[in-house]
């Protein structure tokens, strides 16, 4: 028997190119709750996945309570006792929460399912643990986000777990779910579990942790024990310090306004809410998951509707049905989700870059394909896409370039307005700034920009100015170098006490 | 990383799509030999005029539906709705190009339902079209009278059918220049024009497309549209030809179409459908057809051959695709 | 924050409210119709009628159950989940091999376990294609419909084969305690696969397959495995179906593969009578049943028989556009 329950050493993994993690180590004691952090990009997603067995591990050993583990899968770890929770909430959303609970380790009469049994001891699990009642019937799909966390905390209750990761478990909790959820964990812990716990919101971890990870840029950046340290100092060694490589600087001139939002309201998600963005300006708006800023950008793009304020583009009042009419207005967006809405993967680069403009390269429906060729090669060139050709398929591209493509999109219908929701989610370092030259640029062409991120390094540094939202509502608005990014977050979590009134 | 994006054409992956023409070329070489009359300009020509055109025509518009991510299960109802439309307006007296006409706006109209299930009624288009499949077989029935076909063998009506379908045009049958045509118009529609790009990226990612300003609704409309109307021109080929509207007899080009249109796909790196990969898959399935016919295999053994020849096809075509992470 | 949480509830109220609308309208329309056909169609209610319509869906209905369960292991979504489309071709073709081998004088239960073993093999060939060569399951069920037939069609060079047995008499026109032995197949069926699919840890995992198969995946399960068996599940009932095909009709006949799509309206219709919205064992039931009345009704009823498929379509979309609507009011 080890004291140690997960152990690995030197984990390295590749991506193509790109280096993910390099010579990592990650050690947890049994009966203590280990915190990993670092900025998006640090790797901590990465590390968790290969501990789950979602992703190969390029190099580097894991012994699992002493025991050496060669290859990791889904069904091999979780019998290792070591069980994940994980943020997108992995559950059936049409089963019931007592069936979630207990799948694949379902009690049994004979060859029959003890759904009594099963309902019972789901009841009795979750309550013994939590002190909530939860009906065993309900679908996964009716919980709210804290009951599932709370479905998927107990099926590895259920089965008996020595390990338990939990992967941002608070980002959609309200404040009292966090204390209770933590309440769990510290008993949990006392039965000699261990905890890996990954969260963005410092406070969360030196509430919780007794011992702390941090990662930069895929490397251990140093191992503290939160009792003996400061958010400060977890802080420092999380962030490069040294940003003015990081950072281009932007001399773009702030003009007269192009996008007006007052009282923009959409029940449920924001309400009230002021937004003015002129031109060459960078805007950021921020807040936490949940938070509301990025519905904000959907019904301003029409794929959403707001429920209620004026809305003004251009100087013309608006209200998109649907992002075509949006696009035609002027307005662009570069998606999170790239894959799923920035770039179709399978389709060219010039596809890819043509689609949102093609009308205007065409006569009588026929694409012009030579003023497509030029417009097309013309932005390749500009924004310094690599790409051998512009017949490539956008899967070849690396994240950074797949970026570039999408901004070329929209750079050929000549959009006045950018929505840059999280444009740096999920891509290296050096493709981030990549990214930052072309926000600065479009800038300095005269567009007006609102930037979404959840990256508050990010959003400080690049922001003329910043709105932050909180359960809806902006809570704060601050000009460039007015704030610094622990500031930001402590007043996008709530934390500072004059913002935990707003309702 | 270059590297890997130019394939070997040793590779498995390359190799992969060449699967249509290597089964094309095995199917003409087997046959050649193993039949006299196979080769000959007679039996190409036959099988070309009689069992390509159809099937080309009606696999054409499944390809512009395919080719943006969805399916249409009721082609053999625009098919059948078309000649439906056709004969009885000509049994009644009207003029052949006024039948002709509502025969095609007939197809329409159920391409138009379709789109306004899919976009209105947000069912997906598989079901959409399962659900048109049976009612258009309950509106045949209702109007044939349980099935009776409707022929019209008299005199009278000879010069139609002789001009669309028995006529020849600078030594080809007339049917053939129509479908030349309509592989040309499908041809710019997908492969050149500003519709095909939205095909394509509905096709490829809907999500993008939506989120790049596409009017999703709208070109699924039209392809929905253009679909049946395609469907709609074999219907009135296919009665012309047999000189009767025969209830439900369009259904028989549903699974050919499809299969033809995914054989199309294998020729392609990305697996796209596309004309030209349509119309080598619907000539795959008719050489094959008739082949096996010519060799002595009766048309149930036919069906078997055709059936484990799509599979191995589509097996190779899928199982061989480098797999994504 | 109060808003917040109140609005989030009032959405949920909302949709159960719509849910339950939807799934109360649809047992109302049912009783509605058969109450219709109760007071109006003579001789509707007599118990030779009643009998006589189970007795007709039994078929149906059991292949239904194939196409259930496919639907549960793979989801719903049939365009990129999965769908059985060879299942009732499949039949067909098992059909006439059990025929043709109790014509050669193989004895009865050699014949009936080929028969059975043919459907399951085909739906080897299914799951094989969508698993090993990760076909789109509506291709490779069609390719393996096509071969089906096809083989089904050269076994019988398209003649109906006769053939006769005790055995086969026995299932035609024996009863037990007052039911006839083809309701005695449907019950004991339906209770074996209601107890498989919803009473034992096997449909539980089956259900999360098909429900989120990267949920299922990551709670260990084996996602494949379990495609495998929905098809050769559906191969079986396919396979049994035939055996009770041949009995009814003392021939093996063609056009079995015509009954794939009834037997997709009824498994689609199905998902209707459920609380999730998924595909059940008790919901395709009623749904087949639904199905037979309805037919029955309308040939009582004197309305032509050529209004079935096209009602049959339009419950289709009905249910579809309903359910998705039901879906769709959980509020963005």
């Amino acid at each position: 028997m080890s004291d140690i329950a997960i152990d690995m050493r030197g984990i390295s993994k590749q991506f193509g190119p790109v280096k993910a993690l390099e010579n990592v180590d990650l050690q947890v004691r049994k009966g203590s709750v280990h915190g990993i952090v670092g900025a998006n990009g640090a790797g901590k997603s990465t590390i968790i996945k290969i501990l789950a067995g979602i992703y190969r591990l390029s190099d580097g050993e894991v012994e699992i309570d002493g025991k050496p583990i060669d290859t990791i899968t889904p069904a091999s770890i979780e019998k290792e006792g070591v069980h994940f929770i994980h943020q997108d909430r992995l559950l059936v959303p049409t089963a019931t929460a007592s069936e979630a609970v207990f799948l694949n380790n379902e009690p049994r009469v004979g060859p029959f399912l003890n759904a009594r049994r099963m309902k019972r001891e789901a009841v009795e699990l979750i309550k013994k643990h939590f002190q909530v009642e939860i009906d065993p019937d309900t679908l996964v799909r009716d919980l709210s986000a804290a009951q599932q966390k709370i479905v998927q905390i107990s099926r590895a209750l259920a089965n008996k777990a020595k390990v338990l990761v939990l992967d941002e478990p608070t980002a959609a909790l309200v404040a009292a779910e966090v204390t209770s959820l933590f309440g769990v964990l510290r008993a949990l812990r006392d039965d000699n579990i261990a905890i890996v716990f990954i969260s963005h919101y410092m406070q969360e971890i030196m509430d919780i942790c007794d011992d702390v990870t941090i990662l930069r840029n895929g490397e251990n950046a140093g191992n503290v024990v939160p009792a003996e340290s400061s958010i400060e100092e977890i802080v420092a060694l999380m962030v490069n310090r040294d940003t003015s490589e990081m950072y281009p600087r932007r001399t773009a001139e702030i003009g007269e306004p192009v996008l007006q939002l007052e009282n923009g309201t959409r029940v449920g998600h924001f309400e009230n809410v002021d937004v003015e963005v002129h031109k060459g300006e960078v805007l950021g708006l921020t807040g936490l998951l949940g938070s509301g800023d990025k519905q904000l950008l959907k019904c301003m793009f029409g794929l959403d509707q707001f429920d209620a304020g004026t809305f003004t583009l251009n100087g013309n009042r608006r209200q998109f049905g649907s992002p075509a009419e949006a696009v035609k207005a002027g307005l662009a967006m570069i998606p999170e989700d790239r894959r799923a809405h920035g770039v179709a993967v399978d389709l060219s680069v010039s596809d890819n870059i043509s689609i949102a403009s093609i009308n205007s390269h065409s006569n009588n429906g026929y694409v012009d394909t030579k003023s497509e060729a030029n417009m097309v090669n013309g932005l390749i060139a500009e924004l310094g896409v690599k790409t051998p050709d512009r017949f490539l398929p956008v899967r070849n591209l690396s994240g950074g370039n797949q970026q570039k493509v999408v901004v070329a999109k929209w750079l050929s219908c000549e959009s006045s307005v950018y929505l840059l929701d999280d444009p740096t989610v999920a891509v290296d370092v050096g493709a981030k700034v990549e990214i930052y030259n072309l926000i600065n640029r479009l800038a300095g062409e005269g567009k007006g920009i609102i930037f979404v991120s959840s990256d508050l390094e990010e959003t400080v540094e690049m922001c003329d100015r910043i709105l932050v939202m909180y359960r809806g509502r902006i809570v704060g608005k601050y000009q460039r170098g007015e704030i610094d990014s622990d500031q930001l977050l402590a007043v996008a979590s709530g934390a500072s006490t004059d913002i935990r009134e707003v309702p | 990383m270059m590297e890997d994006v130019r394939h070997s054409i040793f590779s498995l992956d390359a190799l992969s799509n060449y699967i249509v023409l290597f089964a094309f070329a095995a199917v003409m070489i087997i046959f050649s030999v193993t039949t006299a009359n196979f080769l000959s300009l007679e039996n190409i020509y036959n099988v070309i005029a009689n069992k390509v055109v159809l099937l080309a025509i009606v696999s054409l518009g499944m390809t512009i539906v395919i080719a943006a991510g969805g399916i249409d299960l009721s082609v053999g109802v625009s098919v059948d709705m078309s000649a439906l439309v056709f004969f009885s307006l000509l049994a009644a007296g009207f003029s052949a190009p006024l039948g002709v006409f509502a025969g095609l706006f007939a197809a329409f109209t159920v391409g138009a339902f379709n789109a306004f299930l899919i976009n209105k009624l947000r069912i997906d288009a598989f079901l959409a079209t399962l659900g048109v499949l049976f009612i258009g077989s309950s509106v045949q029935r209702l109007a044939t009278n349980g099935g009776t076909p409707i022929t019209l063998t008299t005199q009278e009506y000879a010069p139609v059918f002789q001009v669309i379908s028995d006529s020849q045009l600078l030594g080809l049958p007339t049917p053939v220049w129509i479908l030349a045509l309509c592989s040309i118009a499908v041809f710019l529609l997908l492969h050149k024009m500003v519709f095909g790009r939205y095909v394509a990226a509905l096709g490829a990612k809907p999500g993008v497309a939506l989120y790049s300003g596409v009017r999703v609704p709208r070109e699924l409309s039209k392809v929905f549209i253009y679909c049946a109307v395609l469907c709609g021109i074999a219907g009135i080929l296919l009665s012309s030809q047999v000189k009767s509207y025969i209830p439900l007899s369009g259904d028989a080009f549903l699974l050919d179409a499809i299969g033809a249109t995914f054989i199309g796909t294998a020729m392609t790196s990305d697996r796209r459908p596309t004309v030209v990969g349509t119309l080598m898959g619907v000539c795959l399935l008719a050489f094959m057809r008739n082949g096996l016919l010519l060799v002595g295999w009766n048309f149930f053994w036919q069906q078997v051959g055709i059936g484990v020849l799509i599979f191995v096809v589509l097996a190779f075509s899928f199982g061989l695709r480098k797999r994504e992470e | 924050m109060d808003t917040t949480v109140s609005d989030t509830k009032s959405s949920i109220d909302r949709r159960a409210l719509a849910a339950v609308f939807v799934r109360l309208g649809a047992f109302a329309a049912l009783g509605i119709i058969l109450l219709y056909f109760a007071i109006y169609a003579r001789g509707f209610t007599s118990s030779f009628n009643l009998q006589n319509v189970v007795e007709q869906s039994v078929i149906l209905t059991i292949l239904a159950y194939g196409m259930t369960v496919v639907f549960i292991g793979t989801g719903t979504d049939v365009q990129k989940g999965g769908i059985d489309l060879a299942v009732a071709a499949n039949a067909g073709l098992s059909g006439a091999v059990f025929v043709t081998l109790l014509n050669l004088g193989w004895p009865e239960p050699l014949a009936v376990l080929a028969a059975i073993f043919t459907g399951m093999a085909m739906g080897f060939l299914n799951g094989l294609a969508v698993v090993v060569f990760r076909m789109i399951p509506l291709l490779a069920t069609l390719a393996v419909m096509n071969i089906a037939s096809g083989l089904e069609l050269t076994i019988t060079e398209n003649n109906v084969i006769g053939v006769s047995s005790e055995f086969l008499s026995t299932l035609q026109f024996g009863r037990f305690l007052g039911i006839s032995a083809l309701a005695w197949v449907l019950i004991v069926f339906t209770i074996f696969v209601a107890f498989l699919m919803h009473y034992s840890p096997f449909g539980v995992r089956l259900y999360a397959v098909g429900g989120f198969p990267e949920a299922a995946r990551a709670a260990g399960l084996n996602v494949g495995r379990n495609i495998y068996f929905s098809y050769i599940f559906s191969g079986f009932c396919a396979g049994f179906t035939s055996i009770l095909i041949v009995s009814r009709l003392s021939a093996s006949t063609l056009g079995t593969g015509l009954l794939l799509l009834p037997v997709l309206a009824a498994a689609l219709l199905g998902t209707v009578f459920s609380r999730r919205f998924v595909p059940t064992i008790g919901g395709t039931l009623i749904a087949s049943l639904f199905v037979g009345f309805l037919a029955n009704g309308f040939q009582l009823l004197g309305v032509s028989s050529y209004w079935v498929s096209g009602v049959q379509g339009a419950l289709i979309l009905l249910v579809v556009a309903l359910t998705s609507f039901a879906k769709k009011s959980e509020g963005a």
